[in-house]
């Protein structure tokens, strides 16, 4: 009898039933979680930015982040949040930012909550370079001025989509190929020469692995690997590591960010060859600042995290005033070695 | 019939069946990209391999005892983050000594187990629901106390991660293998372990027998918790840096491990030794398929491929152990 | 308030024919039953536990398939092969454990299996105003159909299955203790239920155990013992002696005596024990060296008292003292009661006695870990040697204790309980169907385990719902009915019919 109530249970709308309950809950609980994040972020800003929407002399900008808890991106929001101070009679600040660097719906769903603020500009670091434009168009056709930063949105989605969104941020090509010439100015020509990439969806990633392979062509090194440690130190760790058991006579590992070449550096050094693998990044987090002056890690290439929102935010003010056109705005970049920590 | 107390020879011989097929797995997996690439069979991979394996070995033997008494721990991932989160700010910010560092991180894994375990048996919840909490709520606590940065530490930490001279392992990786058969002696020869076997088994007979499950399961928990503050050790002093975002998706891995292991998600059965090569298998897979270079996609296919099979074997295998005896 | 039946009877077109229906489990359950129902007739069942009332409703509903015999179900061959053919044949059973899904509303468990749907979507108008209709006509227009079911108590749950169960066609309604969890007013309203379906012609199978009930209601009255029909008469021609004495047998096979014993002091002593309706105000006293029966119908909180003695279930007052001691044990949860030398052997083994997957030995040693280890490590050897020599005691046969639980037959299972038991050296203790599912020759074993516990000097209750079982393994018998104890009665006062008036004394009429 037991059975067959549950053969009942699951043949009749039962699951029906806690779906829908499950859905309601899940689409209430994010909603939940967003005012959550809207709330902290605005006690976060300070008194004077904690009235958004409603102030009518000020205009609002959105800044929408990666991952909060990636250093580099709270770098960002910080170097935003300092500048609003700064500024405070000028604009106010809503930052908000997703859990997981992948997780493409949630950036979407603050996206559209945002526009439903009524926000009037919305400066943004797209988890994806594609699926965040239909998103973004609705934000456009809203009247929002959307600045793309750090990750730039595909051109040939943007043409499709029809819509023009100004990219403001560093040319991660040609960061990468500066930390890649470094590199080689180091190496013989010949030399082994592997590639940990990002995730392989994101343009930056791409950029970077592209300006690394630039640079370490045009020195004739011998790349014998590109493979991805997903921007995680840990998984970078375990790939780096497989890399130098299989390449016995590897000379250098390419990170495209510095979480991946701290985890680089940690399997040169469980595999007792520190000194003879060298080791670049990218972004330029503290934590590697202290491995490049030990020597450990050869170089990273600073893009100015703490400055690339403040770029987008003042792109924006400047087109909210009607004084920019949405034109493409490239920010600086430069390469960290040993010498310039000092 | 007659009494068919078992003879040491037949112990033995149950034994070597319960390892024969996993061993198997192991060589076949070892033995396939030894052929598909020169530098796979070499002691500089199995030494990598060994000292990787030591955070996901610990993990794996606290997510068995979860198991056997029928439980689940989602949040082992999570607090391994909370735990190097922790060890990484007091040494890098505060300035503790390694051995310090290292007993608070294990005490804070000790603490979140403590607090999954008592909901779990308080108010009778699932343990699949407290853990899927304290998965959320450990990983906040990381994000907090490591300020959202990665703590860089730096050789302070090495000692335990780093390959030992003249051996090839780290102490980590000797310090798991003790874990491994101090749990499986815990599991098999124990009155703890029996109690744990018999609650996974049915915990209403436990309670009618008179034993009070409730600190027992606690207990497992904390142990768990505990254990994933030691993986959060080893994984720390391997990288040199902690880094809050550490070990998503590691509760997945442990368990693919236990499970591969033969272990019943249903309670009541389990052997810490067959986590252990489930373990090997999921770090020989890893390393094997990173070293050939394979891309991402086919990574996951074949990784998510052999943990099926592995369970089906072992579904197999149980059918011919049962039939024998 | 009897409506008056259009004479029922034989005049009236035989609807359902029984002839020579057998059924075996271990032994025979039901031998050369013959049955007969009319239209518009309320046919009543009654019998001792495990005469074969439900086994029989089983075979008719379609839930069991019978060995031998034929049915007829207005003149055609009639051989359901499941319950789905029953029902499309007319035939409809309400159990009598609830079957309705608690997390479903009360429209859904209504319509449940014909869900009035269009395009795969549910007509949750249709669905609710039919099942509206449905609980006006059973007399519940004040439930909300799009309540979900467990919000309603279990008397209005009863009769939400049985308004879900009138509303499918129906020729035969089986109606198994429909009472059991009604109030009054209640039960009136289902007595009107059946009165209009015996005007429209359905033949009514009542099965129950209170009397009142089927003298109000019956046509007339099946008697089955021991799986035969003992007698089938108009209600009218039958008085409650008659059919008590029916039931118990004109001679109740005289105790075979399980030796001489000679109870000793007090072991247990339970005071003014109760919990929710199940058990009412229960005392008691248990005298080492003595076996004492606790006999009464099956729901009439037997298992109950077992279990709130232990402390499985939290009793809602009374006190239980051991020994002569007038300070009663604070028991909490059953690990109290084993410190206390209390032990229950619940009655499903499976389910709350064994550890099937388990070798015998680590089933044996489980109340007493703490006798085979030193500071918690098993002494694998003394672990071995103790399993062994407790399961020579209960004379465990034809398995080794490295032999999982869960492959001994019943009676070897039962022993592996009862050895784990007295290994732990229990002074006090209480047995569940001890004998249930097993076969007669482990039932002796049993017997003998249970006299043999006596003989050390243990108390020893045993339930059963078998009740020449009890007077032939008995010192002493207590009668449970509808929660209260109904009757005490010693070795050599009892008979048959009087423990069964006892059982039956508080279901008789409804004040109690």
């Amino acid at each position: 009898m037991f059975e067959s109530r549950i053969g009942r249970n699951l043949w009749h709308s039962r699951p029906r039933l806690c779906e829908n309950q499950l859905q309601h809950s899940r689409g209430r609980l994010c909603h939940m979680l967003i005012m959550l994040i809207v709330a902290l972020t605005l006690i976060g800003c300070g008194d004077r930015s904690s009235k958004p929407a409603a102030d009518n002399d000020n205009p609002t900008i959105a800044l929408i982040m990666k991952s909060l808890a990636n250093e580099f991106f709270s770098t960002m929001a910080d170097g935003a949040r300092d500048h609003q101070k700064a500024h405070a009679d000028e604009y106010s600040l809503i930052v908000n930012g997703i859990k997981d660097e992948r997780d493409l719906a949630q950036q979407m769903s603050i996206v559209e909550q945002m526009i439903a603020q009524q926000v009037d500009a919305i400066v943004i670091a797209p988890a994806d370079s594609k699926a965040l434009a239909p998103v973004l168009k609705r934000a456009l056709e809203a009247g929002v001025v959307v600045v793309n930063i750090d990750n730039k949105l595909d051109d040939g989605v943007l043409e499709q989509s029809g819509i023009d969104i100004p990219f403001v941020g560093p040319d991660n090509r040609d960061g990468a190929r500066k930390a890649g010439e470094h590199l080689a100015k180091t190496l013989k020509p010949g030399d082994e020469v592997a590639i940990l990439e990002g995730v392989p969806t994101a343009f930056n990633g791409q950029q970077r692995r592209a300006g690394f392979e630039d640079a370490l062509k045009a020195a004739e090194l011998k790349i014998v690997a590109v493979q991805s440690g997903q921007w995680e130190m840990a998984k970078a760790n375990s790939v780096a590591a497989a890399m130098l058991s299989e390449h016995p006579n590897l000379k250098a590992i390419a990170a495209s960010n510095d979480s991946m070449a701290l985890g680089a550096a940690a399997a040169i050094k469980a595999a007792g060859r520190e000194g003879q693998v060298k080791v670049v990044g990218f972004d330029n987090i503290s934590a590697v600042q202290q491995m490049i002056k030990d020597g450990k890690i050869l170089a990273t290439v600073d893009q100015h995290g703490d400055q690339l929102a403040v770029y987008g935010i003042e792109q924006a003010l400047a087109m909210l005033k009607g004084q920019a056109a949405a034109d493409d705005r490239q920010t600086p970049t430069d390469l960290i070695t040993a010498e310039s920590i000092k | 019939m007659g009494e068919l107390r078992p003879s040491r020879r037949a112990a033995i011989q149950r034994m070597a069946a319960e390892y024969a097929g996993m061993t198997l797995v192991l060589a076949a997996l070892v033995g396939l990209f030894s052929a598909m690439s020169d530098h796979f069979f070499t002691t500089a991979t199995f030494s990598t391999l060994a000292n990787r394996a030591a955070d996901l070995t610990v993990i794996a033997v606290g997510m068995t005892f979860v198991l056997v008494v029928a439980g689940i721990d989602l949040s082992v991932g999570s607090v391994l983050a909370l735990g190097g989160s922790v060890l990484g700010v007091a040494m890098a910010q505060w300035g503790w000594p390694m051995p310090a560092a290292a007993a608070l991180c294990i005490v804070t894994g000790l603490a979140a187990g403590a607090v999954n375990g008592a909901i779990t048996v308080a108010w009778a919840i699932p343990s699949f629901i407290v853990t899927l909490g304290m998965l959320e709520i450990a990983r906040g606590g990381a994000y907090l106390v490591a300020n959202e940065r990665t703590q860089y530490i730096g050789d302070a930490i090495a000692g335990i991660g780093a390959p030992l001279a003249g051996i090839g392992v780290s102490p980590a990786f000797m310090i798991a293998l003790a874990v491994v058969i101090i749990g499986q002696i815990v599991l098999t020869r124990t009155v703890f372990g029996r109690y744990m076997i018999a609650i996974g088994t049915n915990e209403q007979v436990v309670r009618l027998s008179g034993i009070d499950p409730r600190p027992i399961k606690a207990i497992v928990f904390m142990i768990c918790g505990g254990l994933a503050g030691l993986g959060a050790v080893f994984q720390t002093s391997r990288l040199g840096a902690a880094d809050p975002n550490a070990g998503i998706g590691l509760e997945l891995s442990a368990i693919a491990a236990v499970v591969i292991g033969g272990t019943s998600l249903m309670g009541g059965r389990g052997s810490v030794i067959n986590t252990f090569f489930g373990v090997l298998i999921i770090a020989v897979l890893e390393a094997g398929l990173n070293q050939l270079g394979v891309q991402e996609p086919a990574k996951r296919l074949i990784t998510g491929a052999v943990i099926v099979v592995a369970v089906v074997a072992d579904v197999y295998r149980q059918k011919l152990t049962r039939a024998r005896s | 308030m009897n409506t008056p039946a259009p004479a029922p009877g034989s005049d009236q077109p035989t609807l359902l024919s029984l002839r020579g229906i057998c059924k075996s489990y271990a032994a025979p359950v039901l031998t050369d039953v013959d049955f007969d129902l009319h239209s518009g007739q309320v046919h009543a069942l009654v019998g001792a536990n495990g005469a074969g009332k439900s086994t029989l409703s089983r075979i008719v509903s379609g839930l069991t398939p019978g060995d031998g015999g034929a049915m007829t179900l207005g003149g055609q061959p009639y051989a359901p092969g499941g319950k789905a053919e029953a029902e499309a044949a007319g035939v409809q059973m309400v159990m009598q454990e609830l079957n309705l899904v608690p997390t479903l509303t009360v429209a859904e468990n209504i319509h449940m299996g014909h869900l009035p749907s269009r395009f795969g979507w549910v007509r949750r108008s249709v669905m609710n105003a039919q099942a509206r209709e449905a609980l006006t006509a059973a007399g519940l227009g004040d439930v909300d159909p799009s309540a979900p079911v467990s919000t309603l108590g279990v008397g209005q749950q009863q009769m939400v299955e049985i308004a879900a169960t009138l509303r499918r066609s129906c020729r035969v309604l089986i109606l198994d203790e429909p009472t059991a969890a009604l109030t009054d007013p209640q039960i009136d309203l289902l007595f009107e239920q059946i009165a209009m379906l015996k005007q429209r012609g359905v033949g009514i199978i009542y099965i129950s155990h209170r009397m009142d009930e089927i003298f109000r209601i019956a046509d007339r009255i099946t008697i089955l013992r021991d799986g035969r029909v003992i007698t089938a008469q108009p209600t009218g021609e039958l008085t409650m002696d008659v059919i008590i004495r029916h039931m118990a047998g004109r001679d109740p096979v005289e105790a075979t005596d399980m030796g001489e014993r000679t109870p000793g002091a007090v072991k247990l002593r339970v005071e003014h024990l109760s919990r929710g309706k199940a058990v009412r105000d229960v005392s008691f006293e248990l005298r080492g060296g003595e076996i004492v029966g606790l006999a009464g119908l099956v729901g009439s909180g037997r298992t109950e008292t077992l279990r709130a003695i232990i402390g499985a279930d939290r009793p809602d007052a009374g006190c239980v003292y051991r020994n002569d001691s007038s300070t009663p044990v604070k028991i909490r949860q059953p690990r109290d009661a084993v410190r206390a030398g209390i032990a229950m052997i619940p009655e499903d083994r499976k389910q709350d006695g064994l550890l099937l997957s388990q070798p015998v030995r680590a089933n044996t040693t489980l109340a007493t870990m703490g006798a085979v280890s030193t500071a918690g490590w098993i002494c694998s050897g003394d672990e071995r040697r103790a399993a062994s020599r407790f399961n020579d005691i209960v004379e465990l046969r034809g398995a080794g204790i490295e032999q999982n639980a869960d492959e001994l037959s019943g009676g070897n299972q039962q022993k592996v309980v009862i050895a784990r038991w007295l290994m732990r050296d229990s002074e006090v203790m209480l047995f569940d169907e001890p004998t249930r599912g097993i076969d007669v020759a482990a039932k002796w074993t049993v017997y003998r385990e249970l006299a043999d516990l006596a003989g050390r000097g243990k108390a020893v209750l045993v339930v059963s719902s078998d009740l020449r079982e009890l007077m032939a393994i008995c010192d002493r018998m207590l009668v449970m009915s509808a929660g209260r104890i109904a009757g005490e009665f010693t070795r050599g006062q009892w008979t048959y019919d009087d423990i069964m008036a006892a059982a039956f004394s508080n279901y008789l009429n409804r004040k109690s």
